[in-house]
């Protein structure tokens, strides 16, 4: 139950405000700016940081995901797809090149770099250089100049299962890849937007050329989707792939896809620490150095906090600085009024009311006008951002689906609320020491 | 033998008694007294009417009894107790349960209705009831004044008498004591001050205490007891 007090604070402080309108009307107006600057303030800053976040996902994963990393040596691969296989709470990925278009041609972005610099001269990367044990480098022997022809140079991602709950790439056109369906013999892939740009500039004749693959493949695209890379990049099943490579037996050292070549990447959701400490059995016990694993959760969030902290302690000292002005309207319009109902605070002083209780009255008065302040400029805010996103949403697809932050509406309530009563403080205080003899003098 | 005891009344204590009480105006340039060892005492249903020139002390030793001021010396009883040096939130809540103030002026505050202000003493933090019970407490204030029909009235649409009237229903409204009343009819007509009067007369048939503060004789002989003031002492 709400006590006398605080019932005739609200009472009173209501008629006040209806009894001056205007007033309550002007000082809102000066408070309104530095209350909607606060709130666009914090949900910008929200806003960019979940913007960069999700930009930040794709390449690094969601936070808290446990990212690991096994060497491809002594048949990792394939312990890890055998131990993934059929899980949804784990899956790997294993990178490498591939060519698609004519055969026998130097790609128009050799070495897989973004296209617009490809034919810009150069190679992507500089000359690769070679060290041994003692330090002394040289530059590798550069492979035969193939001529220049219609094919790019793609990364490709070979995956045992959906990655998409640890990297939200986001749907551009078609499907993603089917993991439940059979292997099929033509390897489907997805494309990212800088692939799918490439084939499309270049009219890319459609066959796949992967280093030590038995045959050329024709694979079929099943779609595009944004993945943050800048670089061209496939993605396929690790299962469908391996149908186009050739088994260890075929081979002196095995393929890279089965036991030797570069590493793998895997992603396990949090609290997976079973399937861990299982990977890591299985690794070590086929001989994998135990240093060489390593395991380690996502923190982008935290690593981003630290980034934009002080850009958002800097905006919030500016839209402070704003609500300053508010608060002072607020002070000036609530002591112009004090110095007006004096004889109404001695009236009231004597008909019982405390010294106290009318400097709640005061102070009520300024935080309802506060609060309703920051009720419009929450209000105001949320719907800014909605005609925001209508008009320019499409151009920013890291805003997609984004609504309006919790933490800008408490920001908004709080201003609100500091700057009643700041603005309300001092006239509270003046009406509680005028005098009850007023009305006798009167 | 011993003689036969005769019942005696319990002495009953005055409704409230000052004794010596004195008051010093202390601002820019020489002190000035302006109550000196006043002794003042108003029982049950007593109406007194407190006469004297302007300056001569009555506005003052109204503010005094009513606890808006504090006196330099002497002492305060209120139904027998001291309560000359009570601090201000035990003074807010007497104020507000023992007494009825009604002034020269009105003060009854534009933007409420009729009922609204008589409310405003209700509405003080001392206390809460609910709103059914307050409209009723309102109601019969403004009908003890004879005006409960312009409960809905702004100020603006009330006559002088009118609105002296509501302000007296303000000071009914939470059943006090004693009224005090600074010149009440001073801003009103013959007529209408005469029917203001006995407004608050009838207040005193009820067992209230009436303190009246007036110029005028005619109105003061209208009181149980009649007290002059000179140069800050009682004549």
């Amino acid at each position: 139950m709400l006590s006398g007090k605080f019932r005739s604070a609200l009472v009173i402080g209501g008629q006040g405000i209806r009894a001056r309108k205007l007033r309550t009307f002007l000082s809102m107006v000066s408070l309104f700016l530095g209350v909607l600057a606060v709130v666009t303030v914090q949900a910008g800053a929200e806003i960019a940081e979940r913007a960069m976040l999700t930009d930040v996902e794709l390449q690094a994963g969601k936070d808290g995901t446990i990212m690991g990393y096994v060497p491809g040596e002594k048949g990792a691969p394939g312990i890890v797809e055998t131990t993934l296989k059929g899980r949804s709470d784990a899956v790997a990925m294993i990178g490498s090149q591939a060519i698609i278009g004519e055969p026998g041609v130097r790609p128009i972005n050799e070495g897989g770099m973004p296209f617009e610099y490809a034919n810009q001269g150069g190679n992507y990367g500089g000359p690769s250089m070679i060290c041994d044990a003692s330090g002394v480098c040289h530059e590798q022997k550069q492979p035969e100049k193939k001529p220049d022809g219609q094919a790019i140079e793609v990364s490709m991602i070979a995956l045992t299962g959906d990655i998409r709950p640890f990297k939200p790439f986001r749907p551009v056109s078609g499907t993603w890849l089917d993991f439940t369906s059979a292997p099929s013999l033509a390897p489907r892939i997805v494309l990212n937007e800088e692939a799918a740009k490439g084939l499309k500039q270049y009219r890319i004749p459609g066959e796949m050329m992967i280093e030590g693959a038995t045959h050329h493949v024709t694979p079929q695209i099943a779609g595009v989707v944004q993945d943050g890379y800048m670089q061209p990049r496939i993605y396929l099943r690790l299962d469908e792939l391996r149908t186009w490579m050739p088994t260890a037996a075929e081979t002196n050292d095995g393929n890279r896809f089965r036991g030797g070549g570069p590493g793998l990447e895997i992603y396990l959701e949090p609290g997976s620490d079973d399937l861990q400490q299982l990977l890591r059995s299985k690794l070590i016990g086929a001989g994998i150095d135990q240093q060489n694993l390593h395991f380690q959760p996502v923190n982008s969030k935290e690593r981003m906090e630290s980034e934009l902290r002080i850009m958002r302690l800097i905006f919030l000292g500016m839209a402070f600085l704003v609500l300053l002005i508010g608060v002072a309207g607020i002070l000036n319009v609530g002591l112009a009024t004090v110095g007006e109902r004096v004889e109404e605070f001695a009236l009231r002083r004597a008909v019982g009311m405390s010294r106290m209780l009318l400097a709640g009255i005061v102070l009520a008065e300024t935080l309802l006008t506060g609060l309703l302040t920051a009720a419009l400029a929450i209000g105001a805010g949320a719907a800014g951002l909605q005609v925001a996103l209508m008009m320019f949403g499409h151009r920013f697809p890291s805003l997609q689906g984004t609504t309006f932050p919790w933490e800008a509406g408490v920001a908004g309530v709080i201003a609100g609320l500091v700057a009643g009563v700041l603005g309300g403080l001092i006239p509270a205080i003046r009406a509680a020491r005028i005098p009850i003899a007023t009305v006798m003098r009167a | 033998m011993t003689a036969p005891q005769v019942p005696v009344a319990p002495v009953q204590p005055p409704l409230l008694q000052l004794n010596g009480i004195t008051k010093v105006l202390k601002g820019q340039g020489e002190p000035r007294t302006i109550l000196s060892g006043v002794d003042f005492t108003v029982q049950p249903g007593q109406s007194v009417a407190i006469l004297g020139r302007s300056g001569s002390g009555k506005s003052t030793l109204l503010s005094l009894i009513g606890l808006f001021d504090r006196a330099d010396e002497g002492q305060y009883f209120l139904h027998g107790n001291d309560i000359t040096k009570l601090p201000e939130r035990k003074a807010a809540a007497l104020r507000s349960a023992e007494f009825g103030f009604v002034f020269q002026r009105f003060f009854l505050l534009k933007h409420l209705s009729a009922a609204q202000n008589v409310a405003m003493a209700l509405v003080n933090g001392q206390g809460w009831s609910a709103r059914r019970k307050r409209k009723q407490q309102v109601m019969e204030a403004l009908e003890q004044v004879g005006i409960a029909h312009l409960a809905k009235s702004k100020p603006s649409r009330l006559s002088g008498g009118e609105q002296q009237r509501v302000a007296i229903a303000r000071a009914l409204v939470r059943q006090p004591r004693i009224i005090l009343a600074d010149e009440p009819t001073g801003a009103l007509d013959t007529e209408t001050g005469n029917l203001v009067v006995e407004v608050l007369l009838n207040t005193t048939r009820q067992g209230c205490g009436l303190v009246l503060v007036t110029h005028d004789h005619d109105h003061a002989r209208k009181m149980g007891r009649v007290m002059e003031l000179r140069d800050g002492r009682f004549n």
